[in-house]
């Protein structure tokens, strides 16, 4: 049973490595190939982007690694940290928006900009608030 | 909350990674366990408790 779920994780942990390569591939060959001069706003929200595919990849890769020595791939702490991880960065994620709003009429942004900010930093924040979690742990709940 | 489980681990001469799989979690978990990182559920308690042939009481310190 555990294997048969096992490999179920490690199909989906397969999936999102090669989505993420995709992503990264896909990226690269569009910088390239175009002749947009890009400012740099923009290299620092690629930089961003891909240090999340990274994060991604690293999840992946360690799902991989627990199915491969016959470990569940999720169990309750890793879950406890996911939805910890989700909830304070939803929380966050709020002041960041009202943040956006804020700076939106006092600096020149395209609505593009605007919600691409919103869902780096949102990610950012996901990533940072698991990240937090994993050195301080999860404690008298 | 504290607990016993390197002691006893070492007592019966268990791995972290032997331990993990004898309660079906992750090596991982029994690093932050044993690191008193993370309070577990009651059922993960259970069966620790189970596999050192104890109660969850003498296992977990409740202060």
């Amino acid at each position: 049973m555990l294997e048969i779920i096992n490999l179920n994780f490690m199909k989906k942990g397969f999936l999102a490595i090669g989505v993420s390569l995709l992503v990264v591939i896909s990226v690269g060959f569009w910088l390239f190939n175009s002749s947009v001069s890009l400012k740099s706003v923009d290299l620092l929200q690629l930089l961003i982007i891909v240090l999340l595919i990274g994060f991604g990849v690293f999840f992946g890769i360690k799902r991989l690694r627990s199915a491969k020595r016959g470990e569940p791939v999720e169990d309750e702490l890793s879950k406890k940290q996911l939805q910890k991880a989700s909830s304070i960065s939803y929380y966050f994620s709020l002041y960041w928006w009202v943040f956006l709003l804020y700076i939106k009429d006092k600096v020149v942004l395209d609505t593009e900009e605007l919600i691409g900010m919103g869902v780096i930093g949102m990610g950012v924040l996901l990533v940072l608030s698991w990240i937090i979690l994993r050195f301080k742990g999860i404690r008298n709940e | 909350m504290n607990n016993r489980i390197k002691e006893y681990r070492v007592k019966f001469n268990l791995t972290q990674d032997e331990l993990a799989k004898m309660v079906n979690v992750r090596r991982e978990t029994i690093v932050f366990l044993e690191k008193n990182k993370y309070n577990p559920s009651l059922k993960l308690a259970y069966e620790i408790a189970k596999v050192f042939n104890t109660t969850i009481e003498d296992v977990f310190i409740f202060e």
